[in-house]
């Protein structure tokens, strides 16, 4: 017996062809775009000056806005549907404002990039371990715990946050925090990334893994322990691997707004009603935007600009079309 | 013999007590429903058994105390009908039909080819042919009952637990479904007989497939009727405990079944 339908089916793997010819698209386009311009012919005929940027710059950035963005739309994917909320992503728990804290401790108490990523990657964890562990005090397992736990560390990271940004020299210290906070690709290079992608990597590839659990912990509460799911553990576990995946990828860009809240919603209206492919189309649709944001951002004015501008000016009016559609639970 | 067993149930939100001192056992092959007022613990009643709200009191299935069952455990033994599915994402009706078989997968496991060969074939039973690649989103508030009805179905537990399954569904499909639910009780398990515990609104679906009904007043089960053993002036009487000035009314169909309908009267 064959059961399908094949007008899903065909939308679905149109979707993924073009997402995908977009996204290597736009991959190919990020390493060529920038102050200093690069010659593929000059690359491949092996100028040190050119293979140089090629490799520490431009490679590692492409690779973190083609990763990243499909990691913030993955961890996006998975937040709104263990928290049944349209509305949910990584900020939800505190990650962005634990990383931002981080951040700024970073730049107030050490030097260099690398150790900028080290705190704020810190901060992020030690945020969602906190609101964690703040949810584990309501033995029930409800859901709702574990969101108003994250407002509770967002409220506290920001409280952090403000008290670096006050003793923070005006003229560089605070003015880098800012930068930091505004989110962008621009300090990238190869130095810093590989720790950061193989951890995300890792991550994501369990999320796959374990997306059927996703689904099931899409159910109401008592529906999922009666489908034989170990709610607060299922749950606790894919809000770790997503939690890691965002804050490796925040820790060395910076906050990227929206992705993890516009990636899934395009993908679902595409794909519909099949879980996987939304799931992966919502991580392609991630790396287009934070790659074209990227883009944007280092070739539409002189001086680069913050990638979370980009991103916002596609994301806000989305977030306002689904508030007045009015699908979304609160 | 009996399957669920409840001893001095107590539960209730905010340390306030909702039902209290609830004690009933649901035998082999018995369907069981429980009927009360609005508010008066029925939906309480199905969670406290569930395990999912604070309560005192023992429940246990086929001998275990649910209690101590690990969630796996329980839902092999039990299933679950809410009043409404809390499914919010766009998912077809095939995987949440699969997604009854999670009791017998592993965390890294997905269903098999039988196991969807058999999801295909209830989602087909319960009355939703041509369906099953559907957005369950989509599906009408009826429709979505089936889906979780055919869900439950897979699971191929010995117990069932509805809370009022009837409540979106329309007049023939509220008589299909119960239909449906007497002959999957019917059916006996590798592990031996099944049974069910209904929540219902709908007295007259009690009155006409359910072997006996818990009566729920004031916190606790004020009474049970056994359909098939009480007169109907018995059943009358004990159900006026909970709906006041009523009759029962005995009517034959063209097969010749006796059906039972509760009508109201005047004060």
């Amino acid at each position: 017996m064959k059961h399908s339908t094949v007008s899903v089916t065909t939308k679905t793997n149109i979707a993924f062809i073009s997402g995908a010819a977009v996204m290597l698209a736009l991959f190919f386009l990020s390493l060529f775009v920038g102050k200093y311009p690069l010659v593929l012919s000059r690359i491949l005929a092996g100028d040190s000056m050119q293979v140089k940027v090629f490799l520490t710059l431009r490679l590692s950035r492409a690779v973190v806005g083609l990763i990243g963005g499909f990691a913030l739309g993955i961890a996006g994917f998975v937040y709104q549907t263990i928290f049944h909320n349209a509305l949910a992503s990584p900020d939800i728990i505190g990650v962005s404002s634990g990383a931002s804290a981080g951040a700024a401790a970073g730049i107030l108490f050490f030097q260099g990039a690398t150790m900028i990523t080290v705190c704020a990657f810190g901060g992020a964890i030690i945020a969602v371990v906190f609101a964690l562990l703040l949810s584990t005090l309501d033995k029930s397992g409800r859901k709702s715990t574990v969101i108003l736990a994250g407002i509770a560390v967002h409220s506290l990271a920001q409280t952090v946050l403000m008290c670096f940004k006050l003793v923070a020299d005006p003229e560089k210290q605070l003015a880098s925090i800012e930068y930091w906070i505004m989110g962008s690709l621009n300090g990238i290079n190869s130095h810093i990334i590989g720790g950061n992608i193989a951890v995300c990597l890792v991550c994501l590839v369990a999320l796959f893994v374990l997306h059927r659990q996703s689904i099931l912990l899409a159910t109401e509460e008592t529906e999922a322990k009666m489908l034989g799911v170990n709610i607060f553990r299922m749950r606790l576990l894919l809000l770790i691997f997503s939690t890691i995946t965002v804050s490796c990828i925040v820790s060395m860009t910076g906050l990227i707004s929206f992705i993890g809240l516009l990636a899934p919603h395009s993908a679902r209206k595409i794909t519909g009603n099949n879980h996987l492919s939304t799931m992966i189309l919502g991580g392609i649709v991630g790396s287009c935007l934070l790659l074209g944001a990227d883009i944007l951002a280092r070739s539409v004015a002189a001086t680069e600009l913050p990638v979370s501008i980009f991103t916002s000016i596609l994301g806000a009016p989305f977030l306002i079309i689904l508030i007045f559609r009015g699908r979304q639970k609160l | 013999m009996s399957i669920l067993n409840v001893s001095n149930l107590r539960a209730g939100y905010d340390k306030k007590d909702i039902i209290n001192n609830v004690s009933f056992s649901v035998n082999e092959g018995e369907l069981v429903a429980v009927l009360g007022a609005n508010g008066s613990g029925k939906t309480t009643l199905v969670k406290a058994i569930c395990g999912m709200i604070t309560h005192s009191g023992e429940c246990s299935v086929s001998g275990e105390s649910i209690d101590k069952l690990k969630s796996k455990q329980l839902a092999r033994m039990c299933s679950y009908i809410p009043q409404q599915s809390g499914i919010t994402i766009d998912i077809s009706v095939i995987n949440v039909v699969l997604m009854g078989f999670n009791p017998y997968l592993g965390l890294l496991q997905y269903p098999t080819a039988s196991m969807k060969e058999k999801a295909y074939k209830v989602i087909e039973q319960v009355g939703l042919k041509g369906k099953a690649e559907d957005n369950y989103l989509s599906l009408s508030e009826g429709q979505k009952q089936l889906c979780i009805l055919a869900r439950a179905m897979v699971a191929d537990s010995r117990l069932l637990l509805m809370d009022e399954p009837e409540s979106a569904l329309d007049f023939n499909v509220r008589y299909n479904v119960m239909e449906y639910i007497r002959s999957w009780i019917s059916q006996e398990t590798d592990g031996g007989k099944r049974a069910a515990l209904v929540t219902l609104h709908d007295t007259n679906l009690a009155l006409n497939y359910c072997d006996r009904l818990l009566l729920i007043n004031d916190s606790t089960i004020a009474d049970t009727v056994n359909i098939r053993e009480d007169d109907i002036s018995v059943i009358q009487e004990k159900l006026r405990i909970i709906y006041g000035s009523i009759s029962i009314q005995s009517f034959t169909n063209k097969n010749g079944d006796r059906q039972l309908v509760m009508v109201r009267e005047p004060e």
